[in-house]
């Protein structure tokens, strides 16, 4: 049981046929984790069934969806598990085939924050002194700057619709939370015993920070990733949602959009369900991703553990 | 004697402290100030430059249109680039915003001023309310981790912080105005009441207000009761915890030396949430029809006026400034460690 607490990196330092050993209880470990609460299992569950549906959703529907001008608003149904929009497209069809656009963007987002805040971290956190003070203050800048009305004052001259282009400018406006989070852990980290012994050895700059301080923040680093795409989900779907990017795509953003301002969804009943199904495909979304965040927190930090 | 030694570098030390947060707001408000020069300066067709066109167009004299469009936008539509960004600095120095397009005539200043309250109270209710709720919630989550009820507890924080705020404000909707309508669906205030001090339109106000700020309270109810719990476990592990049980206090005293120590470091948590719930306001105004900032910018935006986005812009950025100082200050206030310059 005590292995699972050791961070990965601590596995490095052991000889080849112990650090198998250790991975595999590694694995037994975060296992056995997932089985204690099947809810964790759930999130797992979620977030791989998300991730097939982005990748395989759109190749089960034709390119143009099918509309019913008989069925405009229709109830929920077998047919239609989730009614029709206003179009008489199915509203079941929209969120699969939108995923795709949405999940892109939360994992172009996740990998530009995630890199770039762990490479400012690391090199503030490590190198210290002058060159700290200078990135950090350029941290503290980034937090503090209101990422939303940034957004959409941008979107006036910026029509960044595509994933990319959004991870892109995302990302470029959410590393600060993850800078800082590594900075401190790199600062902790550096005075520890195994990375004193690496220095000590003389062993090359490149070698303790990739070989060495990395591993120990992997967890950390990850988790990081995982919100973050929770944090890409909340301003693409809200920027389509205000209806100030053009709608290229369909997404789940636009889909609320149309559902609250022009569809009625608020005033009519009828087109309650085209509103709640974007919803509730977030809602289990960000479930998904919290219940693992939850578990990987348990896996790695042992002050959460009591058996 | 000893008194007044002591008490000076405390008193320099908070006025260093705040001296630091207003310079580096300062930079931030400048920062913001840059960059919406620039984004109106490079809106595709230009509209300072289309402005001062079509005036001329209009016969007016070149000086004359010149004076006219740098009224509307604050802004010099001719001369170098140089020249347009000091001129634009300079009347925002002397609190000129320049005038609406949407609604001619009109200061950005006035529109921006009678929108602020709008976003400014449903704010602050929104996170005294999230606080003493989350803060109550976090407690309870931490001692009762190991059963159902705490793990319920942090899951609906995790939940709730994550989802974005449109999410809940549009299920509140869908719930309280369209399923089971018992709240109206929009609008600061029943317009049949006459505004001032009567009991038909504050209580329309408040009636008004439940869903607004139970939107603003979920969307950071959250982040309070995670790192509530989160500070609460962290102190129930420290040795001052485990000397008073067994000195055999009472659990009310315990469970005051708890709170107390787990609370404190709540308060640098506060600026993020405020912040937070500036930028959500763009979503709950749009859902409420609320007549706020948040509202203002996205209007702005898509009838293209855009003085009047560069103003609200700027300004949501300066509430999210003044927030971070009040909350800086209550914490010097409160922890007796950093008032004394013990830990920057």
């Amino acid at each position: 049981m005590t292995v699972t607490v050791l961070p990965p990196g601590a596995g490095e330092v052991a000889a080849g046929t112990t650090r198998a050993a250790l991975r595999r209880n590694f694995w037994r470990g975060v296992w056995r984790v997932l089985c204690r609460k099947p809810s964790r299992m759930a999130g797992v569950v979620i977030v791989v069934g998300f991730a097939v549906m982005g990748v395989v959703g759109p190749l089960l529907y034709p390119a143009n969806l099918p509309r019913d001008d008989n069925a405009l608003y229709a109830a929920p149904s077998l047919q239609h598990p989730f009614g029709t929009d206003f179009e008489g497209t199915d509203v079941l069809a929209l969120v699969v085939t939108g995923a795709r656009y949405v999940l892109l963007t939360g994992l172009a987002t996740a990998v530009i924050t995630v890199a770039l805040g762990t490479a400012i971290g690391l090199f503030a956190g490590f190198r210290r002194g002058g060159w700290d003070t200078a990135l950090m203050r350029l941290t503290d800048l980034n937090l503090a700057i209101p990422g939303l009305p940034l957004l959409l004052v941008l979107s006036t001259v910026w029509k960044f619709t595509s994933p990319l282009s959004m991870g892109l400018v995302l990302g470029l406006l959410g590393w600060g939370g993850v800078a800082r989070a590594v900075r401190s852990q790199t600062l902790s980290l550096r005075e520890r015993g195994f990375i004193e012994a690496a220095r000590g050895l003389g062993l090359p700059t490149t070698h303790i920070i990739g070989r060495e301080l990395l591993p120990s923040m992997a967890p950390y680093i990850a988790m990081n990733m995982l919100i973050a795409v929770t944090g890409a989900v909340y301003a693409q779907v809200g920027l389509f949602f205000l209806g100030v990017l053009p709608f290229d795509a369909n997404n789940w953003g636009v889909m609320l959009n149309l559902a609250v301002f022009s569809g009625g969804a608020l005033t009519t009943p009828a087109a309650l369900p085209y509103l709640l199904a974007p919803l509730i495909a977030i809602l289990l979304l960000t479930l998904g991703i919290v219940l693992i965040v939850d578990a990987m927190d348990e896996i790695f930090n042992p002050r959460l553990r009591e058996e | 004697m000893t008194r007044a030694v002591r008490e000076r570098p405390q008193g320099a030390a908070i006025a260093r402290r705040v001296a630091g947060h207003i310079g580096r707001g300062l930079v931030m408000i400048w920062v913001v100030a840059t960059i919406s020069f620039f984004i109106i300066r490079e809106i595709p067709g230009d509209p300072v430059q289309g402005m001062y066109e079509t005036l001329l167009q209009k016969g007016m004299s070149p000086d004359q249109a010149e004076r006219a469009t740098a009224v509307l936008y604050g802004f010099l539509p001719t001369g170098s680039l140089w020249h347009q960004y000091v001129d634009y600095m300079w009347s925002l120095l002397h609190l000129d915003l320049g005038q609406s397009l949407s609604t001619p005539g009109v200061k950005v200043t006035s529109l921006i001023g009678s929108a602020a309250q709008w976003t400014v109270l449903p704010v602050l209710a929104g996170t005294l309310l999230s606080f003493l709720l989350g803060v109550t919630m976090g407690v309870y989550a931490a001692i009762k981790r190991s059963g159902k009820l705490g793990d319920l507890l942090a899951l609906s924080g995790s939940l709730l912080h994550g989802v974005p705020v449109y999410v809940i404000g549009l299920l509140l909707t869908a719930i309280f105005t369209t399923l089971w309508p018992i709240l109206p669906a929009g609008g600061p205030v029943d317009v049949a009441y006459v505004p001032g001090f009567n009991a038909g339109y504050i209580g329309s106000l408040v009636y008004h207000a439940v869903l607004p700020v139970a939107t603003y309270t979920l969307a950071s109810y959250g982040g309070w009761i995670l790192a509530m719990k989160s500070n609460v476990v962290a102190v129930l592990g420290d040795d001052f915890i485990l000397a008073a049980e067994l000195r055999g206090l009472r659990r009310g005293f315990v469970f005051r030396y708890l709170a107390r120590n787990a609370i404190l470091p709540l308060f640098t948590i506060l600026a993020l949430s405020i912040g937070m719930l500036f930028g959500g306001s763009i979503f709950i105004e749009e859902i409420f029809n609320y007549p706020g900032l948040g509202l203002l910018l996205v209007n702005s935006i898509s009838t293209r006026d855009y003085a009047l986005m560069g103003g609200a812009f700027l300004v949501i950025t300066v509430g999210i400034v003044v927030a971070n100082i009040v909350a800086d200050l209550l914490y010097t206030a409160i922890d007796p460690r950093v008032r004394s310059g013990e830990t920057a």
